[in-house]
C-alpha cells in the first residue's frame, strides 16, 4: 500500500481499535516510518491534500544523524 | 487546570489525561504551595527542596508493584494497548512526549546514581518498535554510544503517568552521576518507592500507570520525526536510535498521560521552566556567589537572564560565559541577558527598564559567533550550531567607567500591604 508522505509503496495496515469495532484502522509506511489513521483529517492522510513542506521526497540516506554509531571497541 | 479524557473510541476502559503541570499554579501545587505563589518564590522554594538531595529510595517487590497489576508479553502493540494519538497536525506519527525514560550504563550496570531517568521523545513506528530523540548532550547518548561500541542491545523502561514530581526531575538538566529519584524524594520529602523491571534490571516508579520495556537496537538509526516541539516549530527529519518493546504492564483501569506541546506558552514551558533555572542557577553559584536568581525560562534556557552583582567591572560578562559553559548552556544557552541585584529576572518590566537605563549598547552588547547551538532551535544553522549575544545590563563596577551620576528613585516601603492586598485578594476570588 502506498505511503501517504513518501509515496513508496512501503506501508501497511499494522493496527485496528482493540475493542474490534472497526472505529479505526492504522497504517506504517516501513521506508519513512510514517504513521496514520484512516479516520484523521482528509488534509493529513491524503497525499494530493498535504502541505508539500511535510512530504518526504529525499533518499533516506540524505538525512542527518544527530549520533553518529561508534567505532566497534575490540 | 488538568484535561482528562474518557469514552475514547475503540479504547474501552481506557482514558488519557494531559496538562498535569500546566500552569504555575499546578505547579506550586505539585510542591505543596499555595497556588497563587509567585513564580519568584516558587524559584527559591525549589532550590531549598534541591539541598536536601538527596532523598531515600524504598524498593517494593515486583509482584506487589502496582505497575504491574496487569502483565502483557505476547503480542505486543502499541498503539492497541494504549489510546495514542496524533498531537500537533504534521507529526510523523503518535509521539510519547512525557515518558520517563530508564537506562543504565552498561560500564556501570551496578552504579544506581548513573542509571538515568529522562524524557525523549519517542515515535511510535510499528506494533513494538519505537525511534527515540537521543541528542548528544542527553545522558541516555552515553549509554546508547556505550552498548553501541559493544554492538549490545541497551534495555530500558518508558514509564508513564508517573509521580509529577519525577516527570519534573527527569526533564531537568542534572550532573550525569545524580539520581533523578533521589531529587524527586528530596522533593517530595518521603521515599520515591521503586521496583525492579520484569524484563532487565532497571529500577522503575512503581506506581507508574504504563511501563514499556524493551532494547534499543544497537548500532541502528532509522528516520525519525518531524515533531512539534518546544521551540513552537517543527523539528527536521532525522536518522535516529530505535527500539523493541518487549513488555507492556499497566495498573488496571490505566490512565495515559501524555503532554501537548504548541506554539509557547503550552504544558512543556511550565514543566521546564523552573526545573531549567534552578541547575543552572546552582552551577553558576558554585564559583560566582554574586549570582542572586536565574531565569532560564524561555524554551529550556535558550533565553536567560541573570540577576547578579558585579565584583569587579566587567565581570557580569564572565557570569554569562561560566553560563554558556555549564553543560545545559553550552548549547541552550543562546540569548543571555544580565541584570543587576537589585533585579527580579522573573519581572519582565524590571528587565525591560535595565535594558533602557543601563545598557551602553557599544560596550555591554557582545555576539560570539559559531558556537554550538540548540539543534531543535530553528536558528541553529547547520542543526547543532549557533551565536551567543550577551547583553550586560548591570550596574558597572570599578575600573569600568560607572554611569553617569544617576540617583534611583526609591521604591515606597509596601511589604507590609502586600500580604493584605493578596489575602483580600484570594478572599474575592472565593466568593
Ligand atoms: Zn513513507
Amino acid at each position: 500500500m502506498k505511503c501517504v508522505r513518501c509515496l513508496h509503496d512501503t506501508a501497511a495496515k499494522f493496527a485496528e481499535a482493540p475493542d474490534k469495532s472497526g472505529a479505526w484502522e492504522m497504517y506504517a509506511c516501513s521506508r519513512c516510518n510514517f504513521t496514520w489513521r484512516n479516520t484523521e483529517e482528509p488534509e493529513v492522510i491524503t497525499p494530493e491534500l498535504r502541505d508539500k513542506n511535510f512530504q518526504f521526497t529525499q533518499e533516506v540516506s540524505d538525512l542527518q544523524i544527530l549520533v553518529p554509531v561508534p567505532p566497534l571497541k575490540k | 487546570m488538568n484535561i482528562y479524557i474518557e469514552n475514547i473510541k475503540g479504547h474501552p476502559g481506557k482514558s488519557v489525561a494531559l496538562n498535569v503541570h500546566g500552569s504555575w499554579a499546578n505547579i506550586a501545587v505539585m510542591m505543596g504551595m499555595d497556588k497563587n505563589t509567585p513564580v519568584k518564590e516558587q524559584f527559591f522554594n525549589f532550590l531549598g527542596a534541591w539541598d536536601k538531595y538527596p532523598g531515600e529510595i524504598k524498593f517494593i517487590d515486583k509482584d506487589k508493584a502496582p505497575c504491574h497489576e496487569v502483565v502483557i508479553k505476547d503480542n505486543i502493540n502499541i498503539v492497541e494497548m494504549l489510546p495514542m494519538f496524533r498531537i500537533n497536525k504534521w507529526d510523523a506519527g503518535c509521539f510519547f512526549s512525557k515518558a520517563s525514560v530508564v537506562t543504565k550504563d552498561p560500564y556501570e550496570p551496578d552504579n544506581f546514581d548513573t542509571q538515568n531517568v529522562g524524557t525523549y521523545r519517542m515515535q511510535v513506528m510499528g506494533k513494538d518498535l519505537v525511534g527515540i530523540q537521543a541528542l548528544g548532550f542527553h545522558d541516555i547518548a552515553r549509554h546508547i554510544t556505550h552498548a553501541e561500541e559493544t554492538n549490545k542491545p541497551l534495555p530500558i523502561a518508558v514509564c508513564l503517568g508517573v509521580d509529577p514530581v519525577l516527570t519534573f526531575m527527569a526533564s531537568t538538566p542534572i550532573n550525569y552521576d545524580q539520581s533523578e529519584y533521589k531529587f524527586a524524594a528530596a522533593i517530595n520529602g518521603i521515599p520515591m518507592e521503586l521496583t525492579k523491571a520484569l524484563t532487565s534490571d532497571l529500577d522503575i516508579p512503581a506506581n507508574a500507570e504504563y511501563v514499556l520495556e524493551g532494547e534499543i537496537l544497537p548500532r541502528v538509526r532509522v528516520p525519525e520525526g518531524p515533531f512539534g516541539e518546544f521551540p513552537g516549530s517543527y523539528s527536521g527529519m532525522r536518522l535516529q536510535s530505535q527500539f523493541r518493546v518487549k513488555c507492556i504492564t499497566h495498573r488496571k483501569a490505566p490512565i495515559f498521560e501524555n503532554l501537548f506541546m504548541g506554539r509557547p506558552w503550552t504544558e512543556i514551558d511550565y514543566l521546564m521552566g523552573l526545573n531549567t533555572c534552578v541547575p543552572l542557577y546552582k552551577q553558576l553559584k558554585e564559583t560566582m556567589p554574586e549570582v542572586v536568581a536565574v531565569n532560564a525560562m524561555y524554551q529550556h534556557g535558550l533565553t536567560a537572564i541573570i540577576s547578579t552583582g558585579n565584583r569587579f567591572g566587567g565581570y557580569a560578562k564572565s557570569v554569562a560565559f561560566r553560563l554558556a559553559s555549564t553543560p545545559h548552556g553550552i548549547s541552550y544557552c543562546k540569548n543571555i541577558i544580565l541584570v543587576g541585584p537589585d533585579v527580579d529576572p522573573f519581572n519582565l518590566e524590571q528587565v525591560m527598564w535595565s535594558l533602557s537605563a543601563r545598557v551602553r549598547p557599544a560596550k555591554d552588547v557582545i555576539v560570539i559567533p559559531n558556537t554550538p547551538g540548540m539543534p531543535l532551535d530553528p536558528t541553529s544553522e547547520p542543526a547543532g550550531m549557533g551565536a551567543k549575544f550577551i547583553v550586560d545590563a548591570t550596574q558597572p563596577a570599578a575600573p569600568d567607567l560607572i554611569l553617569r551620576d544617576t540617583r534611583l528613585i526609591d521604591n515606597p516601603d509596601s511589604k507590609g500591604f502586600e500580604k493584605i492586598i493578596a489575602d483580600l485578594q484570594k478572599a474575592a476570588t472565593k466568593k
